[in-house]
């Protein structure tokens, strides 16, 4: 995949991580608390997710952490309405810090082959398995449970949803996703400022276009 | 309408409105940094003292403000229960309800009266700020910070709450007609969210390329006009005054 | 000389659809030209090459005789487009920061910008509504805003995209009187629409686009009895003028 020079400033991506960013706090408050443990059920995961098939690992991480960086700043983003570098340290900061490891893996797998159901779904359980495993020991660590304690309160309770959410992303891009990659394709005039590569923006977004395959 | 009224602006001409909201935010944050300090109730007092005095100088709205609240009370009440109950220690003596520890009680309401004062701070903070200022301000922050490119970042909060509106405006209207056609009748869960997604989000990525056309067919530069920021000698006395209540909960003795 | 020009214009869609084929057209100054035609015709995206938007396949687009693609931000700056969808244009979220956007990225002295966003609201009738969010308009006031927001940059030629659509009559009379308050000003105006009954009587000259190319082009008297040929609801009954053809008045 050709690296950009760092200012090949895309506009239309960029406009896409905002687009990102906003969804995936909407997704926060459409949120479901669990009343045994201190974990809801949120649909940021689901837009996090579909913003790493969709944005690639670059610009899915920037969207992630633009999400995480008004939180941290203290407008209340996160699930629940809960703000602050304080959430970091509460007992879900490790799954807040997890995001930024779901978007990246699941870009990078899905920018790395072939766009197909298949490897699509591998790398969603992939970033999903690397969500857990950041998130759940911090929730021990915190609260001082027990190991078993701690997975009944962070994990069990969530895998039908996940389940849900992974396949619906999934029928989401096998729709969405060639339109997508089509648009964001499209040539630019050079602007003074700009490298004059018409098609290197593209390059992140857009894989399966620039390999020809 | 947006399920974040917390973050409107509500326009006066007081003190804090007027107050260079570079302060403001250092203000915002000292603050924080006192309240997390806060120990005995002379600290929590003296947040408070700091916070409702900025409430009633920005003139805000309190029933409006306490409504937008309501969540966070019911956050802060689940907190003080869990704590209460989960906390090990003595019991409260000649308390009706067993089981409730002495530690559990203070951490727990430790805890809610941090909340209230962060999210009262908060809330005089977007009340009496624009998002643009809000906008211009972190810009302003990240300028002197390396690798981050401060007009992108400003750009992308500033779309975000442009964007916030027109989904949740879209959901609302599409949530309607599908209901319209008894959607909701439907009972497999991947198809409902699908139901709901697809047409959200290709109707958003459509108006998010119209946005790119239109921020591109009025010239969007990242060398653009920089904002001007006014100091006033009070907001200073505001910052000191921000500043001396984190002194005050620092070395005042812990009860 | 024109001051806007394309030259065998035509756009293949990655897909291979054509959206528009071999389109060459003149602009004069100062003319109101009316380019009509059925959904799906290319008159969008024909419009988005005129300021760069879109990248032509083949042919080419001049700005008094230079080829855009000189400069895209003079381009841009010199050719204000005013989108069909008024919610999507508008990225501020009061109507003064919104108008503020253009001359901010031209990168203007602060008192400059300072200066001419009050004129150009209180050219479009906005100048109470400064302070007010976007969100709270009327549809016929986020056309003016938008309207607005293209004036502080100082455009010679404003390009409306449909700018009735989605309007009430109360709206539509006052985007219209805007338009031709506008052209007597002196400014080109190209209007995108299929309503021809709603403004031709103003209009130099009409263009009839028709599958991506340009079908008829000329003074509006001699093609509007075709309009019907090309999926355009004729607006005259027997015996009228096209003078007759203005919700004003």
């Amino acid at each position: 995949m050709s690296k950009n020079p760092p200012e090949a400033f895309n506009l239309r991506m960029t406009v896409y991580c905002a687009l990102f960013t906003a969804l995936i706090i909407i997704g926060s408050y459409i949120s479901i608390p669990v009343p045994i443990g201190p974990v809801p059920i949120v649909l940021a995961d689901f837009f996090i997710m579909t913003a790493g098939l969709f944005l690639g690992c670059k610009y899915g991480l920037v969207s992630v952490a633009l999400y995480l960086g008004l939180g941290i700043i203290g407008l209340p983003v996160f699930a629940g309405g809960k703000a602050g570098l304080a959430a970091f340290f509460g007992p879900t900061g490790g799954f807040l810090a997890g995001y930024l490891l779901l978007v990246a893996l699941v870009g990078w797998i899905a920018g790395k082959t072939r766009p197909a159901v298949l490897t699509h779904a591998l790398a969603l359980m992939a970033g999903t398995l690397l969500l857990y495993a950041a998130g759940i020991p911090w929730l021990k660590l915190v609260t001082g449970m027990a190991w078993g304690a701690a997975l009944t309160a962070g994990l069990v309770p969530f895998i039908p949803g996940t389940i849900i959410k992974i396949i619906a992303v999934l029928a989401v891009a096998r729709v969405l996703l060639p339109q997508f990659r089509q648009r964001s394709g499209f040539q630019q005039y050079p602007r003074e400022s700009v490298s004059l590569s018409h098609r290197a923006p593209a390059a992140d977004a857009a894989p399966q276009i620039n390999k020809g395959d | 309408m947006a399920p974040v009224t917390f973050f409107h602006c509500i326009p006066r001409d007081t003190l804090l409105h007027r107050m260079d909201a570079r302060l403001k935010l250092l203000c915002l944050v000292l603050l924080s940094v006192a309240v997390s300090f806060a120990v005995a109730p002379a600290h929590y007092l003296a947040a408070l003292c700091a916070v409702m005095a900025a409430l009633f100088t920005a003139e805000l709205p309190l029933p409006a403000l306490l409504k937008d609240m309501k969540i966070f009370g019911v956050i802060i009440a689940i907190v003080l229960v869990v704590d209460a109950f989960s906390i090990p220690g003595p019991p409260i003596p000649n308390f009706p309800v067993p089981g409730v520890s002495l530690p559990g009680v203070v951490t727990g309401l430790r805890f809610a009266g941090r909340l209230t004062i962060i999210i009262m701070a908060c809330a005089v903070m977007t009340g009496t700020t624009s998002l643009l200022t809000f906008k211009n301000v972190v810009e302003w922050y990240l300028r002197p910070v390396p690798f981050i490119p401060e007009a992108r970042v400003a750009m992308m909060i500033n779309l975000t709450f442009v964007f916030i509106p027109l989904i949740f405006d879209q959901y609302v209207e599409m949530m309607s007609a599908q209901k319209a056609r008894c959607a909701d009748l439907r009972k497999n869960p991947i198809r409902r969210i699908s139901f709901i997604v697809l047409p959200l989000l290709s109707r958003t990525l459509r108006r998010t390329d119209e946005i790119v056309y239109a921020m591109e067919a009025r010239c969007y530069s990242e060398t653009r006009t920089r904002p001007r920021f006014k100091t006033h000698p009070a907001d200073w006395l505001i910052l000191a005054a921000a500043a001396a209540a984190l002194v005050f909960i620092l070395y005042y003795p812990c009860a | 000389m024109p001051v806007l020009e394309t030259q065998n214009l035509t756009h293949i869609f990655p897909d291979g659809t054509a959206a528009i084929q071999d389109i060459s057209l003149r602009i004069n100054a100062g003319e109101f030209i009316v380019i009509a035609g059925a959904n799906g015709s290319g008159k969008t995206v024909f419009i988005r090459h005129l300021n760069g938007l879109l990248v032509p396949t083949s042919g080419r687009v001049l700005i008094d005789g230079e080829p855009i693609g000189k400069n895209i931000t003079a381009a841009r700056q010199k050719i204000g487009l005013i989108f069909q969808d008024s919610d999507s244009q508008i990225v501020g979220q009061t109507v003064a920061e919104d108008v503020a956007f253009g001359p901010e990225n031209l990168n203007l002295p602060r008192e400059e910008v300072e200066r001419i966003v009050p004129e150009a609201l209180a050219a479009v009738g906005l100048s109470d509504l400064a302070a007010q969010s976007p969100h709270t308009l009327s549809g016929g006031q986020k056309r003016k805003l938008a309207v607005a927001g293209i004036l502080a940059m100082r455009p010679e030629i404003i390009i409306f995209d449909e700018p009735f659509t989605g309007l009430d009559y109360p709206g539509v009379v006052q985007v219209l009187r805007q338009i031709v308050q506008l052209h007597q000003a002196g400014h080109t105006i190209v209007v995108i629409t299929h309503e021809l009954e709603k403004v031709l009587a103003h209009a130099d000259r009409l263009a009839i686009f028709c599958r991506g190319r340009l079908a008829e082009n000329g003074a509006p008297e001699n093609i509007v009895i075709r309009a019907e040929n090309y999926g355009i609801r004729l607006p005259l009954r027997h015996g009228g003028t096209v003078g007759e053809l203005t919700w004003l008045r």
